[in-house]
């Protein structure tokens, strides 16, 4: 990212409390456009329509692109050293808060595969959380973390850095179904 | 893939009313903690982080995941035909009714920023919305969409069919700006 094509975002902006409910409306209307869409895009590659499927990731990215512009004109997007700690403090209210009261209801609902859902998810936010929390002390002190492999189980979400399990311990999905990055 | 460790996402499940809603409400945590890692990321590689760049990275497909599993359990992944539908009816949302009022709101309290992040938006989900809708009748008819790339400027998200324009005719940066799908 250049200077010019900074220029051209929109700039950060003290914005009336209105105009700012608006934003943040629209970051989550966008930021859940762009996760359907890839999801859509998927479902497009299954039927055998590789080119609706590209479309979708190609509009699942201008969503990104404005999710984006909508996250820094609410000066939401600052420092690594910052952004962390934010990540972390979202993951944190994740696994204290949000999940544990949406897994009593499902329970308490019988709904068996929200469960699974919701258990999915909260086992990852506790890996994340602490990789968030690693990674914030080194950028603190102006380090990057290691250069290990970090990878992704594509049905759980479980994350771990450096080697991948031969299954997952999450969903027991085999390690052929992690993402590396 | 190797069998015995075989998983796929939860199902869909039509139970309770109260899950439904905390499922609806975990999509949309999920979706904006996803695009928020990504819009970190790009940071994180300004600011010479390249391994938390990836970490960030890693981490908002596990939220994608999670995103999609939830999504799953709510029934809202169809058919490519049904996808392009549900597409094609938040497109038409967003640009009748949600940046008209969010637009009316920035206006009177002289947000500037905002209001160009909301045109931006605004603009490309015009384009969408027309996409959408001619993809959407060749589908109708069993056809893919032509083979064509799919371009959108990483500033705005104006989306184009084919060729790249010299300079986008929303924001003004330079077609080579663009990303190819």
């Amino acid at each position: 990212m250049d200077e010019a094509f900074e220029r051209r975002l929109p700039k950060r902006e003290d914005l009336n409390a209105m105009t700012e409910a608006s934003l943040k409306a629209a970051f989550a209307g966008e930021s859940q456009a762009a996760e359907k869409y890839m999801v859509f895009a998927e479902q497009a590659e299954e039927e055998g329509f590789p080119n609706i499927a590209k479309l979708f990731r190609a509009i699942s990215f201008a969503e990104t692109r404005h999710a984006r512009n909508h996250l820094r004109v609410m000066k939401g997007i600052n420092s690594t050293a910052d952004n962390l700690a934010v990540a972390f403090a979202g993951e944190s209210f994740e696994i204290d808060e949000m999940y544990p009261a949406y897994g009593e209801i499902a329970k308490a609902q019988k709904n068996a595969q929200a469960s699974r859902s919701i258990k999915y998810a909260v086992k990852a936010e506790m890996d994340h959380k602490w990789m968030y929390s690693e990674a914030r002390e080194k950028a603190v002190d102006g380090k990057d973390i290691a250069a290990q492999p970090v990878s992704v189980c594509l049905i759980c979400g479980h994350t771990v850095i450096g080697d991948v399990p031969d299954k997952c311990p999450v969903c027991a999905a085999a390690k052929e179904y992690y993402r590396t990055f | 893939m190797s069998d015995p460790f075989k998983n796929t996402p939860p199902a869909p499940e039509d139970k309770g009313a109260m899950t439904a809603e905390n499922i609806a409400a975990a999509v949309a945590g999920e979706s904006q903690a996803s695009q928020k890692y990504l819009a970190f990321a790009d940071v994180a590689d300004v600011e010479s982080y390249p391994n938390v760049a990836r970490l960030f990275r890693a981490v908002a497909y596990a939220e994608s995941m999670h995103a999609r599993n939830h999504l799953s359990v709510l029934g809202k992944i169809g058919t490519t035909t049904e996808n392009l539908k549900a597409a094609w009816g938040g497109e038409t949302f967003e640009i009748d009714e949600m940046y008209p009022a969010y637009d009316a709101v920035a206006k009177l309290q002289e947000n500037k920023s905002a209001q160009t992040s909301i045109r931006y938006a605004l603009k490309a989900e015009m384009d969408h919305q027309g996409i959408y809708d001619s993809t959407l009748k060749g589908v109708e008819g069993d056809k893919d969409l032509g083979a064509e790339p799919v371009r959108v400027c990483p500033i705005c998200g104006h989306t184009v069919i084919g060729d790249a324009p010299d300079e986008c005719p929303q924001c003004g940066t330079a077609g080579s700006y663009f990303k190819e799908f």
